[in-house]
């Protein structure tokens, strides 16, 4: 490593103080409600993953799924699935053979949670989208809106639910971390809040500039997520979508949803004007007629 | 900082939609009010409306000067005068601020009182001579007696006449009184058709059409001038 | 009055429910048997989960019952918002003859499919969660448009409701529902701009996963649009197949204003596809796609639009010239295709485009599809044959109408009267 725990402390003490003063600058749209609350996220640095599967297996066995029986294999991409959460995929890059973890991405402004017509997905305060049994009809619109294709259902269970990570939320209520970072043995998982991982991840790429490809994942993409990716190499050589552009998902649907109250409003005016003027007319032309007649 | 707290770029969507649900239903009430109009044809069928000859009480017994007044000699000698039915369903209601104190003495001809509406006045005159032995003090505080009741209660003065017999000679009674209030109400359209052609208020709410009938409290709807050339042509007869 | 009709109302029920016409039609035959295999597959579907009965995947989440039923379905009952439209805002009564039967085929339309997309959620039971207010998705244009569903279904029924009071006799209750219909119009036209454009709306955050070609931000309006001309097309279609099959319960205005009617829908028809050919080149334009047209993805969007939307328009405006009814039946089931082609390209078949492999559903999910239709197709069988929606209203309907104008006729007269003293 090329910074050491000293510097490292002074980074993020200096980092935290400039990010406060110029909190107090941002503006927020009128329409948009804001919390104190801020986000935890979690960092993954490629270059430190060894591929072990200790976090699929963390994974497993804390939320009771089957533990995976096969290592990634090269190039081979293997999906998250309604048993399994968290994936380790491997690529042969032009850095050598790298490790990728694919898993919910846990974004600041997710489309499953606005597609989501029960609130059954929901995005809380604290950063982990999390799936709510009680709510959820299974009508798997957040499966449509998910730019990753995240939510998994269980279509062989009369009683389905949907699997996908929840960055162990229950356990970050009460302090702890989520079981995959807690488990890593080299530490290639971070847990803590969006705005330090961020800076803890852009000290990493400017200590070492040859070593990381000079952009973290998640940063901006999709509006921002909660899993933060730094790598080796280019991430479309780690099999991860480039095309997902930087605005958040629900703001594609803003324009539409914008627009209902006014239609409501407008339609019902315009028509019965319509409908007043047309009758006045039909009105008229048969005094008319009778006056003729 | 954007993109470490939570934002929700629809939060205000359930406001906004009870906001409409309440909008609709407020159309509607809306809507319905802008349509109300009261149409010509209503004003013709309000029941008080329309001031025919059948509408006017002529009671038999009392003499009616052609000034629109009426008197009536009681058993006791006092002659009762007040202002008759058609006058009073031409002005509408008015009030009456002055009136003579028992005691005065008055000729045929001399102003009995002041009716008023909204600033507009009639001069009352007298249609005998005599003594004013009573006003109806009830008048000041009613008075809508004068509208409902221009017969009885609504009477105006109690005169001791000094020359019954020859100044009601020339009065009309009974049927002559009848005859006489239909063509009057004629000769009061004939009035209101010149009138308005000077005045020019909307014809509509008086009228209706030629040979139409007229709509009742007529005078009130119409400004001062025409109230004092209906003084000139009705109300100002020295007979 | 009703309580003379109480011991009669039952009486009368019985005999209604007895069917009337042949039971062993080829029809009803193929009718009760898919839909007897239909409720075969679905209690299993019910039993064992969704996977054993639809071909979804993780990657391809909705299968042929929200896809075809909900969102292709729906738009053909588009019809009623553009002849109630035409009927009773701008009071065209050329239309009338076909508005009952009309609102009659939407309003089961929503009800079965709207039934059709109970049975493609994973938990029907929840469903009432975004309705009774657990907890309302208000961001989610599902829940938009299933809130939407409900209440059109709720206005397409009080729009139906005078033929229902005619039916069964109820006169007040027909003078009152009457004098609703104007407003619960309104509201529907409303509604129905919302979530013809809102099922439209469904496919807008998925953005990465449909092909450029078919995917715009102008989707719900292009929805929209297009919802007008496929409900028109199924109106032309469904008149067409009436006139043969329920012409013992037409009554004789029905069918001679047929052809007029046709000929009129046509020709809107046709004008309607001009402005979403229209609308298409311009989103095309917007999204810069003539990068795509030299692929197979290109072809394909050729094949859909050229065949099927510029060859129906052509069809329509050329069988309205020449008065041909043949030319116009031809175009209203191309125009149909079309539809049918254009949702599913976009909801299936461009949908995750760039994976191998083409996505089908199982012949169970084909069936059950199927047998929601032919439901449908049974309850407007019994409707029609029953309910005065081809025939003329009752006498009693007509004869107060008449007793109406005459007093009318007669009040005006006497005010008359009055003026002229």
């Amino acid at each position: 490593m090329g910074i050491d725990r000293r510097g490292f402390l002074k980074t993020i003490g200096v980092a935290g103080a400039a990010l406060t003063v110029g909190k107090s600058f941002a503006s927020s749209p009128e329409t948009t409600t804001k919390s104190d609350t801020e986000f935890y996220g979690i960092l993954y640095d490629s270059t430190l993953c060894e591929g072990c599967q200790s976090c699929e297996f963390a994974c497993a066995e804390k939320y009771e799924l089957p533990f995976p029986t096969e290592a990634p294999v090269p190039d081979v991409i293997k999906k998250t699935s309604d048993t399994q959460r968290v994936v380790i995929n491997t690529f042969n890059t032009s850095k050598g053979e790298q490790f990728i973890r694919t898993s919910c991405n846990h974004c600041n402004e997710p489309a499953c949670a606005s597609a989501c017509l029960t609130k059954a997905m929901y995005k809380t305060a604290e950063g982990p989208v999390i799936w709510r049994a009680d709510k959820c009809m299974g009508c798997r619109s957040c499966m449509i809106s998910c730019p990753f294709d995240m939510p998994k259902f269980e279509y062989n269970n009369p009683n389905p639910k949907i699997q996908k990570c929840r960055m162990c939320y229950e356990q970050m209520k009460n302090g702890e971390k989520p079981a995959c970072v807690d488990v890593c043995p080299p530490e290639a998982l971070l847990f803590g809040k969006r705005r330090d991982l961020i800076e803890i991840a852009r000290t990493r790429i400017y200590s070492e500039p040859e070593k990381y490809h000079h952009a973290i994942y998640g940063e901006h993409e999709v509006g921002g997520t909660g899993l933060l990716t730094i790598a080796s190499v280019p991430f479309e050589e780690l099999g991860m979508r480039k095309d997902l552009g930087t605005t958040s998902y629900p703001e594609y649907n803003k324009t539409f949803l914008y627009s209902v109250p006014a239609v409501l409003v407008l339609w019902p005016a315009f028509l019965l004007g319509l409908n007043n003027s047309f009758l006045e007319r039909k009105k008229r032309i048969k005094q008319e007629k009778e006056d003729n007649s | 900082m954007e993109g470490f707290s939570r934002v929700d770029i629809f939060d205000t969507k359930g406001m906004e939609y009870l906001f409409v649900i309440g909008y609709l239903i407020l159309l509607i009430i809306f809507w319905r009010l802008s349509t109300k109009q009261v149409s010509l044809g209503k004003q013709i069928k309000q029941v008080i409306g329309v001031l025919t000859a059948n509408v006017l009480r002529i009671p038999q017994g009392l003499f009616y000067s052609r000034n629109h007044t009426w008197t009536h000699l009681e058993e006791s000698g006092a002659a009762r005068v007040g202002m008759d039915d058609l006058l009073q369903h031409i002005t509408g209601q008015v009030r009456i601020d002055k009136l003579l104190s028992p005691g005065e003495v008055i000729r045929k001809g001399d102003l009995l009182t002041e009716i008023e509406q909204d600033g507009k006045h009639l001069r009352i005159f007298s249609p005998i001579s005599g003594t004013i032995l009573d006003a109806n003090s009830e008048l000041a505080g009613s008075p809508e007696l004068l509208n409902q009741d221009p017969y009885r209660e609504g009477w105006i003065y109690r005169i001791k006449p000094s020359d019954w017999k020859k100044e009601t000679g020339s009065y009309y009674l009974a049927e002559e009184a009848v005859n006489w209030s239909v063509k009057e109400l004629e000769r009061f359209k004939d009035f209101l058709a010149v009138s308005m052609k000077k005045v020019a208020p909307e014809p509509s709410l008086v009228a209706l059409q030629d040979g139409g009938e007229l709509r009742d409290n007529t005078l009130s709807h119409l400004p001062n001038e025409v109230w004092e050339a209906f003084q000139k042509d009705f109300l100002d007869h020295n007979s | 009055m009703n309580t003379i009709q109480q011991p009669g109302f039952f009486k009368f029920m019985m005999n209604e429910l007895k069917p009337k016409g042949k039971i062993i039609t080829p029809f009803n035959v193929i009718a009760g048997f898919t839909i007897l295999v239909a409720a075969y597959i679905l209690f299993f579907r019910f039993k064992d989960g969704l996977g054993s009965v639809i071909h979804a995947s993780q990657d391809m989440p909705w299968g042929l019952w929200i896809n075809f039923n909900v969102i292709t379905g729906v738009a053909f009952a588009g019809g009623a918002f553009v002849v109630t439209f035409m009927v009773y805002i701008v009071g065209m009564e050329k239309y009338r003859p076909i508005v009952r039967a009309t609102v009659l085929y939407a309003l089961l339309a929503y009800m079965f499919y709207a039934g059709a997309l109970l049975l493609d959620l994973g938990r029907p039971w929840k469903v009432i969660n975004p309705i009774i207010g657990n907890s309302f998705g208000l961001s989610s244009v599902l829940f938009l448009v299933a809130w939407h569903f409900i209440l059109y279904m709720g206005s397409l029924f009080i729009e139906f409701s005078p033929t229902i009071t005619e039916w069964a006799s109820l006169k007040k209750v027909r003078k009152y529902v009457v004098n609703l219909t104007l407003g619960v119009v309104i509201f529907g036209i409303a509604l129905s701009t919302l979530h013809q454009s809102g099922l439209g709306a469904l496919f807008l955050m998925a953005k990465p996963k449909i092909h450029p070609l078919w995917y715009s931000e102008f989707i719900p309006i292009l929805f929209f649009i297009s919802s007008i001309f496929a409900g028109l097309s199924l109106v032309i279609v469904m008149e067409t197949i009436n006139q043969r099959v329920f012409k013992n319960d037409m009554a004789f205005s029905f069918k001679s204003s047929h052809r007029g009617i046709m000929m009129s829908l046509a020709r809107v028809c046709g004008v309607t596809m001009f402005v979403y050919l229209t609308m298409t080149i311009l989103v095309f334009l917007h999204g810069k796609n003539y990068t795509y047209i030299n692929t197979g993805w290109g072809a394909w969007y050729l094949v859909e639009i050229v065949g099927f939307v510029v060859v129906p328009c052509i069809l329509f405006m050329f069988g309205y010239n020449r008065r041909n009814m043949l030319l116009i039946r031809t175009a209203a089931v191309m125009s149909i295709l079309g539809i049918i082609l254009n949702r599913l390209n976009i909801s299936t078949i461009t949908y995750h485009w760039y994976d191998k492999g083409f996505h089908y559903p199982t012949w169970k999910e084909v069936v059950v599809s199927a047998a929601v239709i032919f439901v449908q197709i049974l309850v407007f069988r019994w409707i029609i044959r029953r309910m005065p929606v081809y025939r003329e209203s009752p006498g009693w309907v007509t004869a107060k109408k008449e007793n109406q104008s005459s007093i009318q006729k007669e009040e005006r007269s006497k005010s008359w009267k009055v003026l002229a003293e």
